[in-house]
């Protein structure tokens, strides 16, 4: 990767370097390795649903609906396996692809019917959240199966086997974004659909692609979310809507599209866990806390942002004429 | 009867680029003047220094025998000059009456506009110049182009202006509003008023207009009355006497193969049941005034919009639906498009994304990219059109015009097409570039290339191309080869009714 064109993901990189420094400094057990492998494991959540955000924005378009096709599928799971570990090898399949079929309607929504991306998503989200609402009644399901938790919480040769997880989902995003046609032709999309349409690039193919992906995404994430907390609940994919677009931002991409990638996104998603995991040393009430979190992410969005990073010394583009 | 317009030698330049240099106008109240001049020959900038939009930085302007120097349009109307331009000023969320008294709303006691007494006035002004129909109340939004047209010549009525200028009024209307604005020009002519009336149509210029003005290159080559000059005249002055060595030397590689052929072709209201032939190793010009169907007819065979009518491409037909249709396979269609910036470049992605953007399937191996193939292509188109930039990874947004253009050249030569369709490439480039670009293109037909080569600038369809394909009004007026191309007979096809209808 040429580096020099992917500043900001060093930025991202840096980042976490120097909020790790500080951790060390302000709480020295902090870094343990049993506390950062713990870390490791809350930071694999945020970073597989923000691997689907990250291609939606790279690909110029936003993904609100995230939340509720987590917890959709969480919950379904939960309700469809009764505790089982047997049903799960057609309930993981079906739900994986209901989550997909979910980002294709979107991405149909936006590309075809020309719906604004913040509105399109947001309300599918909506109207997941009041579907599942209907289909459970509001009561909270069963709990998860044994194979689920072992995926969130096991370990193998004492590596978290979500981790493992996530590293190999992690190259295969890279190798989609850098080294496929499909990767090119996101990028195009999201700097210039006029252009990539007049390139012949297939723009609609690309952008529902790049939504469906982030439905998979965020429903594999409620499935695993899911046998991490040992069952799943309502409003549990709630907190996944900002942390995975704060992810994506912080990790270099530009909100409008065009740019980033997901080797800034997972920088990202481990700089939010850093913080989430330290904010709480600093002894404050739940409330104070938020504000906090939410403070702290802005001025970190906004220190990774093209705006900022305009303003310190760039080598020049040389103009040739 | 003394000039009450009187500009002389007036001019103005941005930066480097000389827009005026010695403009002259001489007009008397109770005439209709028109200002004529190619695309680029200074009149919009003259008319926007008289509606105060600009100012001169030299010459002399005195209306009625006073020194006319405005700063803005609001002390050039003060002073009675009134112009319609022909981008639009009207807002669209407010009515008509609305519209019309922008700012200038008659206002209560309470300073709230009255709301009662701006549509009488407005009702009033229609009935005084019988203005079609547009009810005063009427939202602006709900208008068609041509009715919008009309509302800004109320606009500019409702002044009461000594000087109106209209900057190519009659290009939004339809022959009937047409028809009444000529009438219309007369009659304010009649009430002792001066009308400017800028306009391509050289019928209209004869109908209404009491003496001409002609630009070219920023200054006055000629005046005359108009009932004394003919048509020929005009052009001749219009298009001045350039020679240039920019062109290649051109030899006729046309085979009788015809690559693309075209039959009642109709776009919306803006192309109509066109026919045209063009042919392997063949440089096809098209020609027209600005908004008279060639844009449509480059964007619908290159599938960017919605047409009616057969195409045949290498003998068979085809249907296109998109660019990604025109441009896939041996028998495709690439489109060098006008608009550089957002059709034609990914402004911020690097030299080799641009140039490889429409070919990545051809070094994808397995479903991965190969870098190795890539940069060979990428390498050798760069040698090829020889593409100045630092390194292919240089952003191409940040090349120079010239070598933004030929980095599109290179994305569409990398395709398959063959047809190759040119919009306007050499629009805002330097000489050296064009001179290539040029050359380019010749070396391309030679080679068995068929290109479709539109150009505003009709020196260049007469130096490089072989024939030339006029259009008027959505139809093919003339096509022109040989001795009969040339500036002349293009300007000619395109202004006037040179064969029945």
């Amino acid at each position: 990767m040429n580096l020099a064109r992917h500043r900001s993901i060093l930025f991202a990189y840096l980042g976490l370097i120097l909020l790790l420094v500080v951790t060390g400094l302000v709480a020295p057990g902090f870094l343990s390795p049993t506390h950062f492998r713990s870390l490791a494991v809350l930071a694999a959540f945020i970073g597989i649903v923000a691997l689907g955000q990250t291609f939606v924005v790279i690909g110029g378009g936003i993904d609100l609906s995230v939340p509720w096709v987590l917890n959709a599928a969480a919950v379904l799971m939960t309700l469809f396996a009764h505790g089982q570990d047997a049903p799960l090898v057609w309930i993981v399949p079906l739900l994986l692809a209901a989550g997909t079929l979910v980002g294709v309607v979107n991405g149909l929504g936006v590309g075809l019917f020309g719906v604004p991306p913040i509105i399109m998503t947001l309300a599918v989200n909506v109207i997941l959240q009041g579907g599942i609402l209907v289909y459970t009644g509001g009561a909270p399901p069963a709990t998860a199966p044994a194979a689920i938790q072992f995926l969130a919480v096991g370990r193998i040769a004492g590596f978290p086997v979500i981790v493992l997880l996530w590293i190999v989902l992690a190259i295969v995003a890279t190798l989609l974004l850098s080294k496929t046609a499909f990767g090119r032709y996101l990028y195009a999309v999201g700097s210039s659909a006029t252009v990539a349409e007049f390139s012949g690039v297939p723009t609609l193919r690309t952008s529902v692609a790049a939504y469906a992906l982030s439905g998979f995404t965020a429903a594999l994430a409620g499935m695993l979310l899911t046998g991490y907390s040992g069952q799943a609940y309502l409003g549990m994919g709630d907190p996944y809507l900002f942390t995975s677009i704060a992810a994506v931002a912080i990790g270099g991409a530009s909100i409008l599209g065009g740019s980033g990638h997901y080797v800034g996104t997972i920088a990202g998603a481990l700089v939010l866990t850093v913080l989430t995991g330290l904010l709480p040393a600093l002894n404050l009430s739940n409330g104070a806390l938020l504000v906090v979190y939410g403070a702290v992410i802005l001025v970190t969005v906004a220190l990774a942002s093209e705006a900022l990073t305009d303003l310190l010394p760039r080598r020049r583009a040389r103009r040739i004429s | 009867m003394p000039d009450f317009l009187e500009a002389l030698s007036v001019a103005k330049r941005y930066g480097g680029i000389v827009a005026l240099s010695d403009a002259t106008l001489k007009a008397r109240s109770g005439e209709v003047h028109a200002l004529l001049g190619e695309n680029g020959a200074g009149k919009s900038t003259f008319i926007q220094i008289l509606a105060g939009a600009v100012r001169a930085d030299s010459g002399s302007i005195t209306l009625g025998g006073e020194r006319f120097a405005v700063r803005n349009p609001e002390e050039a109307q003060r002073l009675g000059v009134a112009a319609v331009f022909q981008e639009l000023s009207l807002i669209p969320d407010l009515t008509v009456a609305e519209n019309i008294f922008f700012r200038r709303e008659p206002l209560s006691p309470l300073r709230t506009a009255r709301a009662g007494a701006m549509r009488e006035a407005t009702a009033e002004l229609f009935a005084r110049y019988r203005f079609p129909a547009i009810r005063p109340d009427q939202e602006l939004r709900r208008l068609t182009l041509a009715e919008r047209q009309v509302v800004e010549i109320a606009k500019a009525l409702a002044r009461d202006p000594r000087v109106l200028i209209l900057d190519e009024a009659t290009s939004a209307l339809a022959p009937r509003e047409t028809e009444w604005l000529l009438g219309l020009s007369r009659d304010l002519a009649a009430e002792g008023k001066l009308v400017i009336y800028i306009s391509h149509r050289l019928g209209e210029v004869r109908r209404i207009a009491d003496r001409v003005t002609v630009f070219r290159n920023g200054a006055t080559v000629a005046a005359y009355d108009t009932a004394s000059v003919d048509d020929d005249t005009i052009i001749a002055d219009m298009l001045g006497r350039q020679m240039e060595r920019l062109y290649p030397e051109r030899r006729n590689t046309t085979t009788g193969r015809i690559a693309l052929s075209v039959k009642g072709l109709s776009v919306e209201n803006r192309l109509a049941d066109l026919d045209l032939d063009l042919r392997e190793g063949e440089v096809l010009g098209v020609a027209g005034l600005q908004g008279h169907g060639q844009r449509e007819l480059f964007q619908a065979l290159f599938g960017a919009a919605r047409a009616s009518g057969a195409i045949e491409v290498w003998g068979k037909p085809r249907t296109i639906r998109s660019p990604r249709d025109a441009l896939s396979g041996r028998d495709g269609l690439a489109l060098v498009p006008e608009d550089r910036r957002n059709h034609g470049l990914l402004l911020a992605k690097s030299v080799r994304e641009n140039l490889t953007l429409s070919v990545v399937k051809r070094f994808t191996r397995f479903g991965l990219t190969d870098p190795k193939r890539e940069a060979k292509l990428v390498d050798d188109m760069i040698a090829q059109l020889r593409i100045k930039a630092g390194s292919p990874e240089q952003a191409a947004g940040t090349l120079s015009g010239g070598n933004q253009q030929k980095v599109i050249f290179g994305k569409m030569l990398l395709t398959d097409a063959r047809i190759l369709l040119l919009y306007d490439p050499t629009r805002g480039i330097d000489v050296g570039t064009k001179g290539e670009i040029f050359t380019l293109m010749r070396d391309l037909a030679a080679r068995g290339y068929a290109i479709l080569f539109y150009s505003s600038d009709l020196a260049e369809l007469v130096h490089v191309a072989d024939r030339v394909a006029v259009l008027r009004y959505g139809r093919l007026a003339a096509i022109l080869e040989g001795a009969e191309n040339s500036e002349h007979q293009i300007l000619r096809a395109a202004m006037i009714d040179t064969r029945a209808a």
